[in-house]
Parts: structure tokens; sequence; C-alpha cells
């Protein structure tokens, strides 16, 4: 089986400025992975590039096999670290959205979520609050069988309890088969549920390792060790 | 794909559209039958006159203003569902981006073509009671004469004319919105800046074209040379069309390309 995101020498400039300079790397499914690093350093441009939302400067990254396109995107949920939803649109709108658009889209498992969520399906977006239009977005993104979900920030802007419900549910939803890839700052509470982190720095590839590894071999924690590796 | 994308474009524009063109059409409606209907062409000339000239600038200004609000639309539609936040959902879904941009041009196109047609039947409405006919009649064979046809078909092209025309400037909007992305930042003003720097260049050239082709300076200049308006208009409106069709073709191309290459979305 192809592995499901590989970047060889990719590269990605702003003006005189590398985002991404001359990473590569190779990701298997059937894992969690942390997608670490501080401000900067090109953890969300190379989010975008995984969904052909930029345009690689040189080198190149694939998906399954293949060059960003409309066959990698069926298989590929993302969620940004914005809100992406026309904000006028009512939940159950999003809902038939998602339904006409991704064939690999569960009305059931969404629905779930959203009544465990107790939010209103006829509520409009803009009306909702920010934790809960971020939970809306998160149980839209897992309610389908990817084969990569790419999750960008994804505890970012809400409380400690919402965040157990986001890892919750990403626990709970995603095949064995299929792998996660977590943008995050907040290490320390999404560290019991990673498998591997990978640490960017300047747009490079700082540390590519298991988080069994990690603890083994530093004898510290993913958050302590990237304290150590960032520090200021 | 392309159905389903055209579907949400128009579901996301289709009611304040409506309601827009409905409170036009219910002015032209009022204006029909509290203005027009109440016109006596025997009245002195002076009030008259003055009465039909505000009440012609009042609609004017509304169908002006009608138009700007679904360009606007149209324009706001693209931007956001493209290169805003709805970015990060619309390139990801399982769509190429030669589907993207057809979708939105179907759809854009679409509320252009409704525009126009909507605003055609108010200016019916407006101009089709049996005071202002009887009264038109009498200078009618002048028009025809002038123009070269009756000015019911001539108005019939100019719609027509207008309706193919909304392509060309759907793509021209497009163009600009996505010409303004590729720069690095600013973006919403490099697209007006790009939408003011090629009306500029292609005024220039319109120009440049109609001297060397004879028609500039104008009308008056070649009615004293014995050409008649409908030559005239006739002329100027091939010069134009060749040169809009060229600009469009080139447009879309340059989209084309930077919607399938040069994608960065911020």
């Amino acid at each position: 089986m192809k592995p499901i995101l590989e970047c060889s020498r990719l590269t990605k400039k702003y003006g005189d400025f590398f985002a991404l300079s001359d990473l590569s790397l190779t990701l298997e499914r059937g894992q969690i992975i942390g997608l670490l690093g501080p401000n900067g350093s090109g953890k969300t441009t190379l989010i975008k590039l995984a969904n052909g939302l930029l345009t690689p400067t040189d080198g190149h990254i694939l998906i399954n096999g293949m060059t960003p396109c409309p066959k990698t995107k069926q298989i590929v949920s993302y969620l940004p670290d914005c809100s992406f939803i026309n904000e006028h649109m009512r939940v159950q709108d999003i809902l038939s959205y998602y339904t006409d658009f991704f064939s690999n889209f569960s009305t059931e498992r969404a629905s779930a979520m959203l009544d465990a969520l107790e939010i209103d399906r006829r509520s409009r977006l803009s009306s909702l609050s920010k934790g809960t239009k971020e939970k809306v977005q998160l149980a839209l993104v897992m309610s389908r069988d990817a084969d990569l979900y790419i999750l960008d920030e994804p505890i970012g802007g809400v409380d400690p309890a919402a965040r157990d419900f986001i890892l919750k549910t990403i626990l709970t939803n995603y095949r064995e088969d299929a792998a996660v890839l977590i943008s995050t700052h907040l290490i320390a509470d999404i560290e019991n549920v990673l498998d591997r982190v990978l640490f960017l720095r300047n747009g490079q590839l700082a540390l590519n390792a298991t988080v069994d590894d990690i603890r083994t071999e530093y004898g510290k924690s993913v958050d302590a060790l990237f304290r150590e590796v960032f520090k200021c | 794909m392309l159905g389903k994308l055209v579907k949400y474009d128009l579901k996301a524009s289709g009611k304040l559209f409506l309601l827009i063109h409905i409170i036009y059409l219910l002015t032209c409606l009022m204006v029909r039958f509290f203005y027009v209907n109440q016109l006596d062409f025997e009245a002195p000339a002076v009030p008259l006159f003055t009465s039909i000239v505000i009440a012609s600038a009042l609609m004017l200004f509304i169908i002006t203003a009608v138009c700007i609000c679904t360009w606007l639309q149209i324009t706001f539609r693209f931007y956001r569902n493209l290169f805003g936040k709805e970015g990060y959902l619309t390139w990801t879904l399982p769509a190429s981006s030669t589907e993207h941009l057809w979708a939105k041009l179907l759809s854009g196109y679409l509320l252009s073509a409704a525009n126009t047609v909507i605003i055609a039947i108010g200016i019916l409405i407006l101009v089709t009671g049996e005071n202002v006919t009887a009264f038109y009649a009498q200078f009618a064979p002048t028009f025809t004469a002038e123009l070269g046809v009756p000015l019911t078909t001539y108005a019939l092209w100019l719609f027509l004319y207008s309706l193919a025309g909304g392509i060309c400037s759907v793509i021209w909007i497009y163009f600009c919105i996505t010409a303004g992305q590729l720069f690095p930042g600013h973006r919403v003003l490099c697209a007006i800046a790009v939408y003011f720097i090629f009306g500029f260049v292609i005024q220039a050239l319109s120009f440049l074209i109609l001297f060397l082709s004879g028609y500039f300076p104008g009308y008056n200049h070649m009615a004293s040379q014995g050409i008649t308006a409908a030559a005239y208009l006739t002329g100027t409106l091939l010069i134009s069309t060749v040169l809009i069709v060229i600009i469009t073709v080139l447009q879309y191309a340059a989209m084309h390309y930077i919607m399938k290459r040069q994608i960065n979305l911020l």
C-alpha cells in the first residue's frame, strides 16, 4: 500500500521567506500524527500544500501516490484553522452540502454527533458560539470515511471540556487503516492520543519519531521535549 | 459535480437576487400605473417634459442600482467562495479547478442574464402604455429612418447584445479577482487595480482602433460625411464586439491557467 502522504524536497517560498524548505517525509496509515512546531514553522503551509490550497515552489507532495487533485480530495478530510463554511447556512443545509459533495460522508454519524452536542439543525452557523461552530465543523470532517484526516488546530479555541469531546470524536471516528495528522500548540492535551510526532522548525523537519521512542530515548514527554527543542 | 456546484452558487445568491428584482418590478408597475398612465401628452410641454426627465432619471438610477447589486452579488460570491475563508472548503471538494471555474461562470452568467431579462421586462412595463405608444407613433418614422430599423427591432438587438455581453462582463470581473490572487498581499486592492488598469488599457485600445478605422471622433463628424446613424452604430458595434471577444478569450485563458496552476490561498 502506498504511503498516505509523501513529500520530497518540498519547498514553499513567499517572496524571500521560506515557509517550507526541502522537506522530505513519509507518513504511513494507521497512526495519529502530531504536527508540532512554533508559530511560523510551516505547519499550516504543509497542510495547505497537502490539500492543494497552495502550489509548491519546488519539490512535490503526494497523497496516496497522487499529487493533490479531485481524487485525493475525495480521500482527505480537512479541518482548517478558521471558520470555513458560509455562516448564513443552516446546520441542516451544511449536512446536505456535505452529503451532496462527499460520497464518503455519513449523515447518520454526523447527525448522531450533532444530537449528542444538542445542536439545533435549523440554526444558522452565524448564530452559534465560536466553540459550537468548531464542534459542528469537526463533526462534519470526522463524519467522512476518509483515508487521511488533516486537522489544523482543532482544539485551539475551545474550553477544556470541549477539547475532551473533540479528542474523543477524533479517536472514535477514524478507521484503523486511516491516518490523522493534527497540528496544534496544545501538546499536553493531545499527547496521549498521538502515535508519532513531527517537529517542524523554520520549514524543516527537526524530528520525526514515535511517541514511544521519545519516551524511551529521551525519557521525557513530548510536551517536555518540545519545550526543550524550541526553547526561546 | 458541475451541476451541484452551480446549484449551491445559485442557492447562495438566489434569495437576495429575487428580493431586489421583485422590488424593482413592483416599482416599475407602480410607476406605470400611478405616473406613466396618467401622462397627458397634450399638456403644456415644459412641465410635462420636466416631470418625464425627473421620472426617467429616477428610473435610470433604480436600474443602475439593481445592476450594481447584481454585479456585487456575482463578484462577492466568486471572491468569497473561492478566495475567502469559504475557499478552504470549496477547493477541497472533489472537483477540478475547471469545474469550479465553469460553475462560477454558469451561475454568474445565469444571474447576469436573469438581471438583463428582468430589467428589460421592467422597461417594457414602463413604456408600453397606450398613451406612450400613441405619442411615439408620431416620431416613429424619423427614428426608423435614422436607425435603419424600427426602434423595437433596434431595442431587441440591443437586448440580445446585452444578454450575450453578460458572459464577457462576468469573465472580466472574475479575471480581475483571479489576477489579484497572484499578488502576495492586499489582494482585493490588487484586483481593483487590475480592473482599472485593464479598463484603461482597453479604452485606449478601443480609441486607437476607432480612430484608425475612421469612427473617431464620433457620429456628428460622420454625419457631415453623409453616413447614417445606423451605419455608424453597426460599425462601432462590430468593432467593439470583435475587440471584446478577443479580450474575453485571453482573460478566460489566463484565469484558467491561474486557477489550475497558481492557486495560493493565504
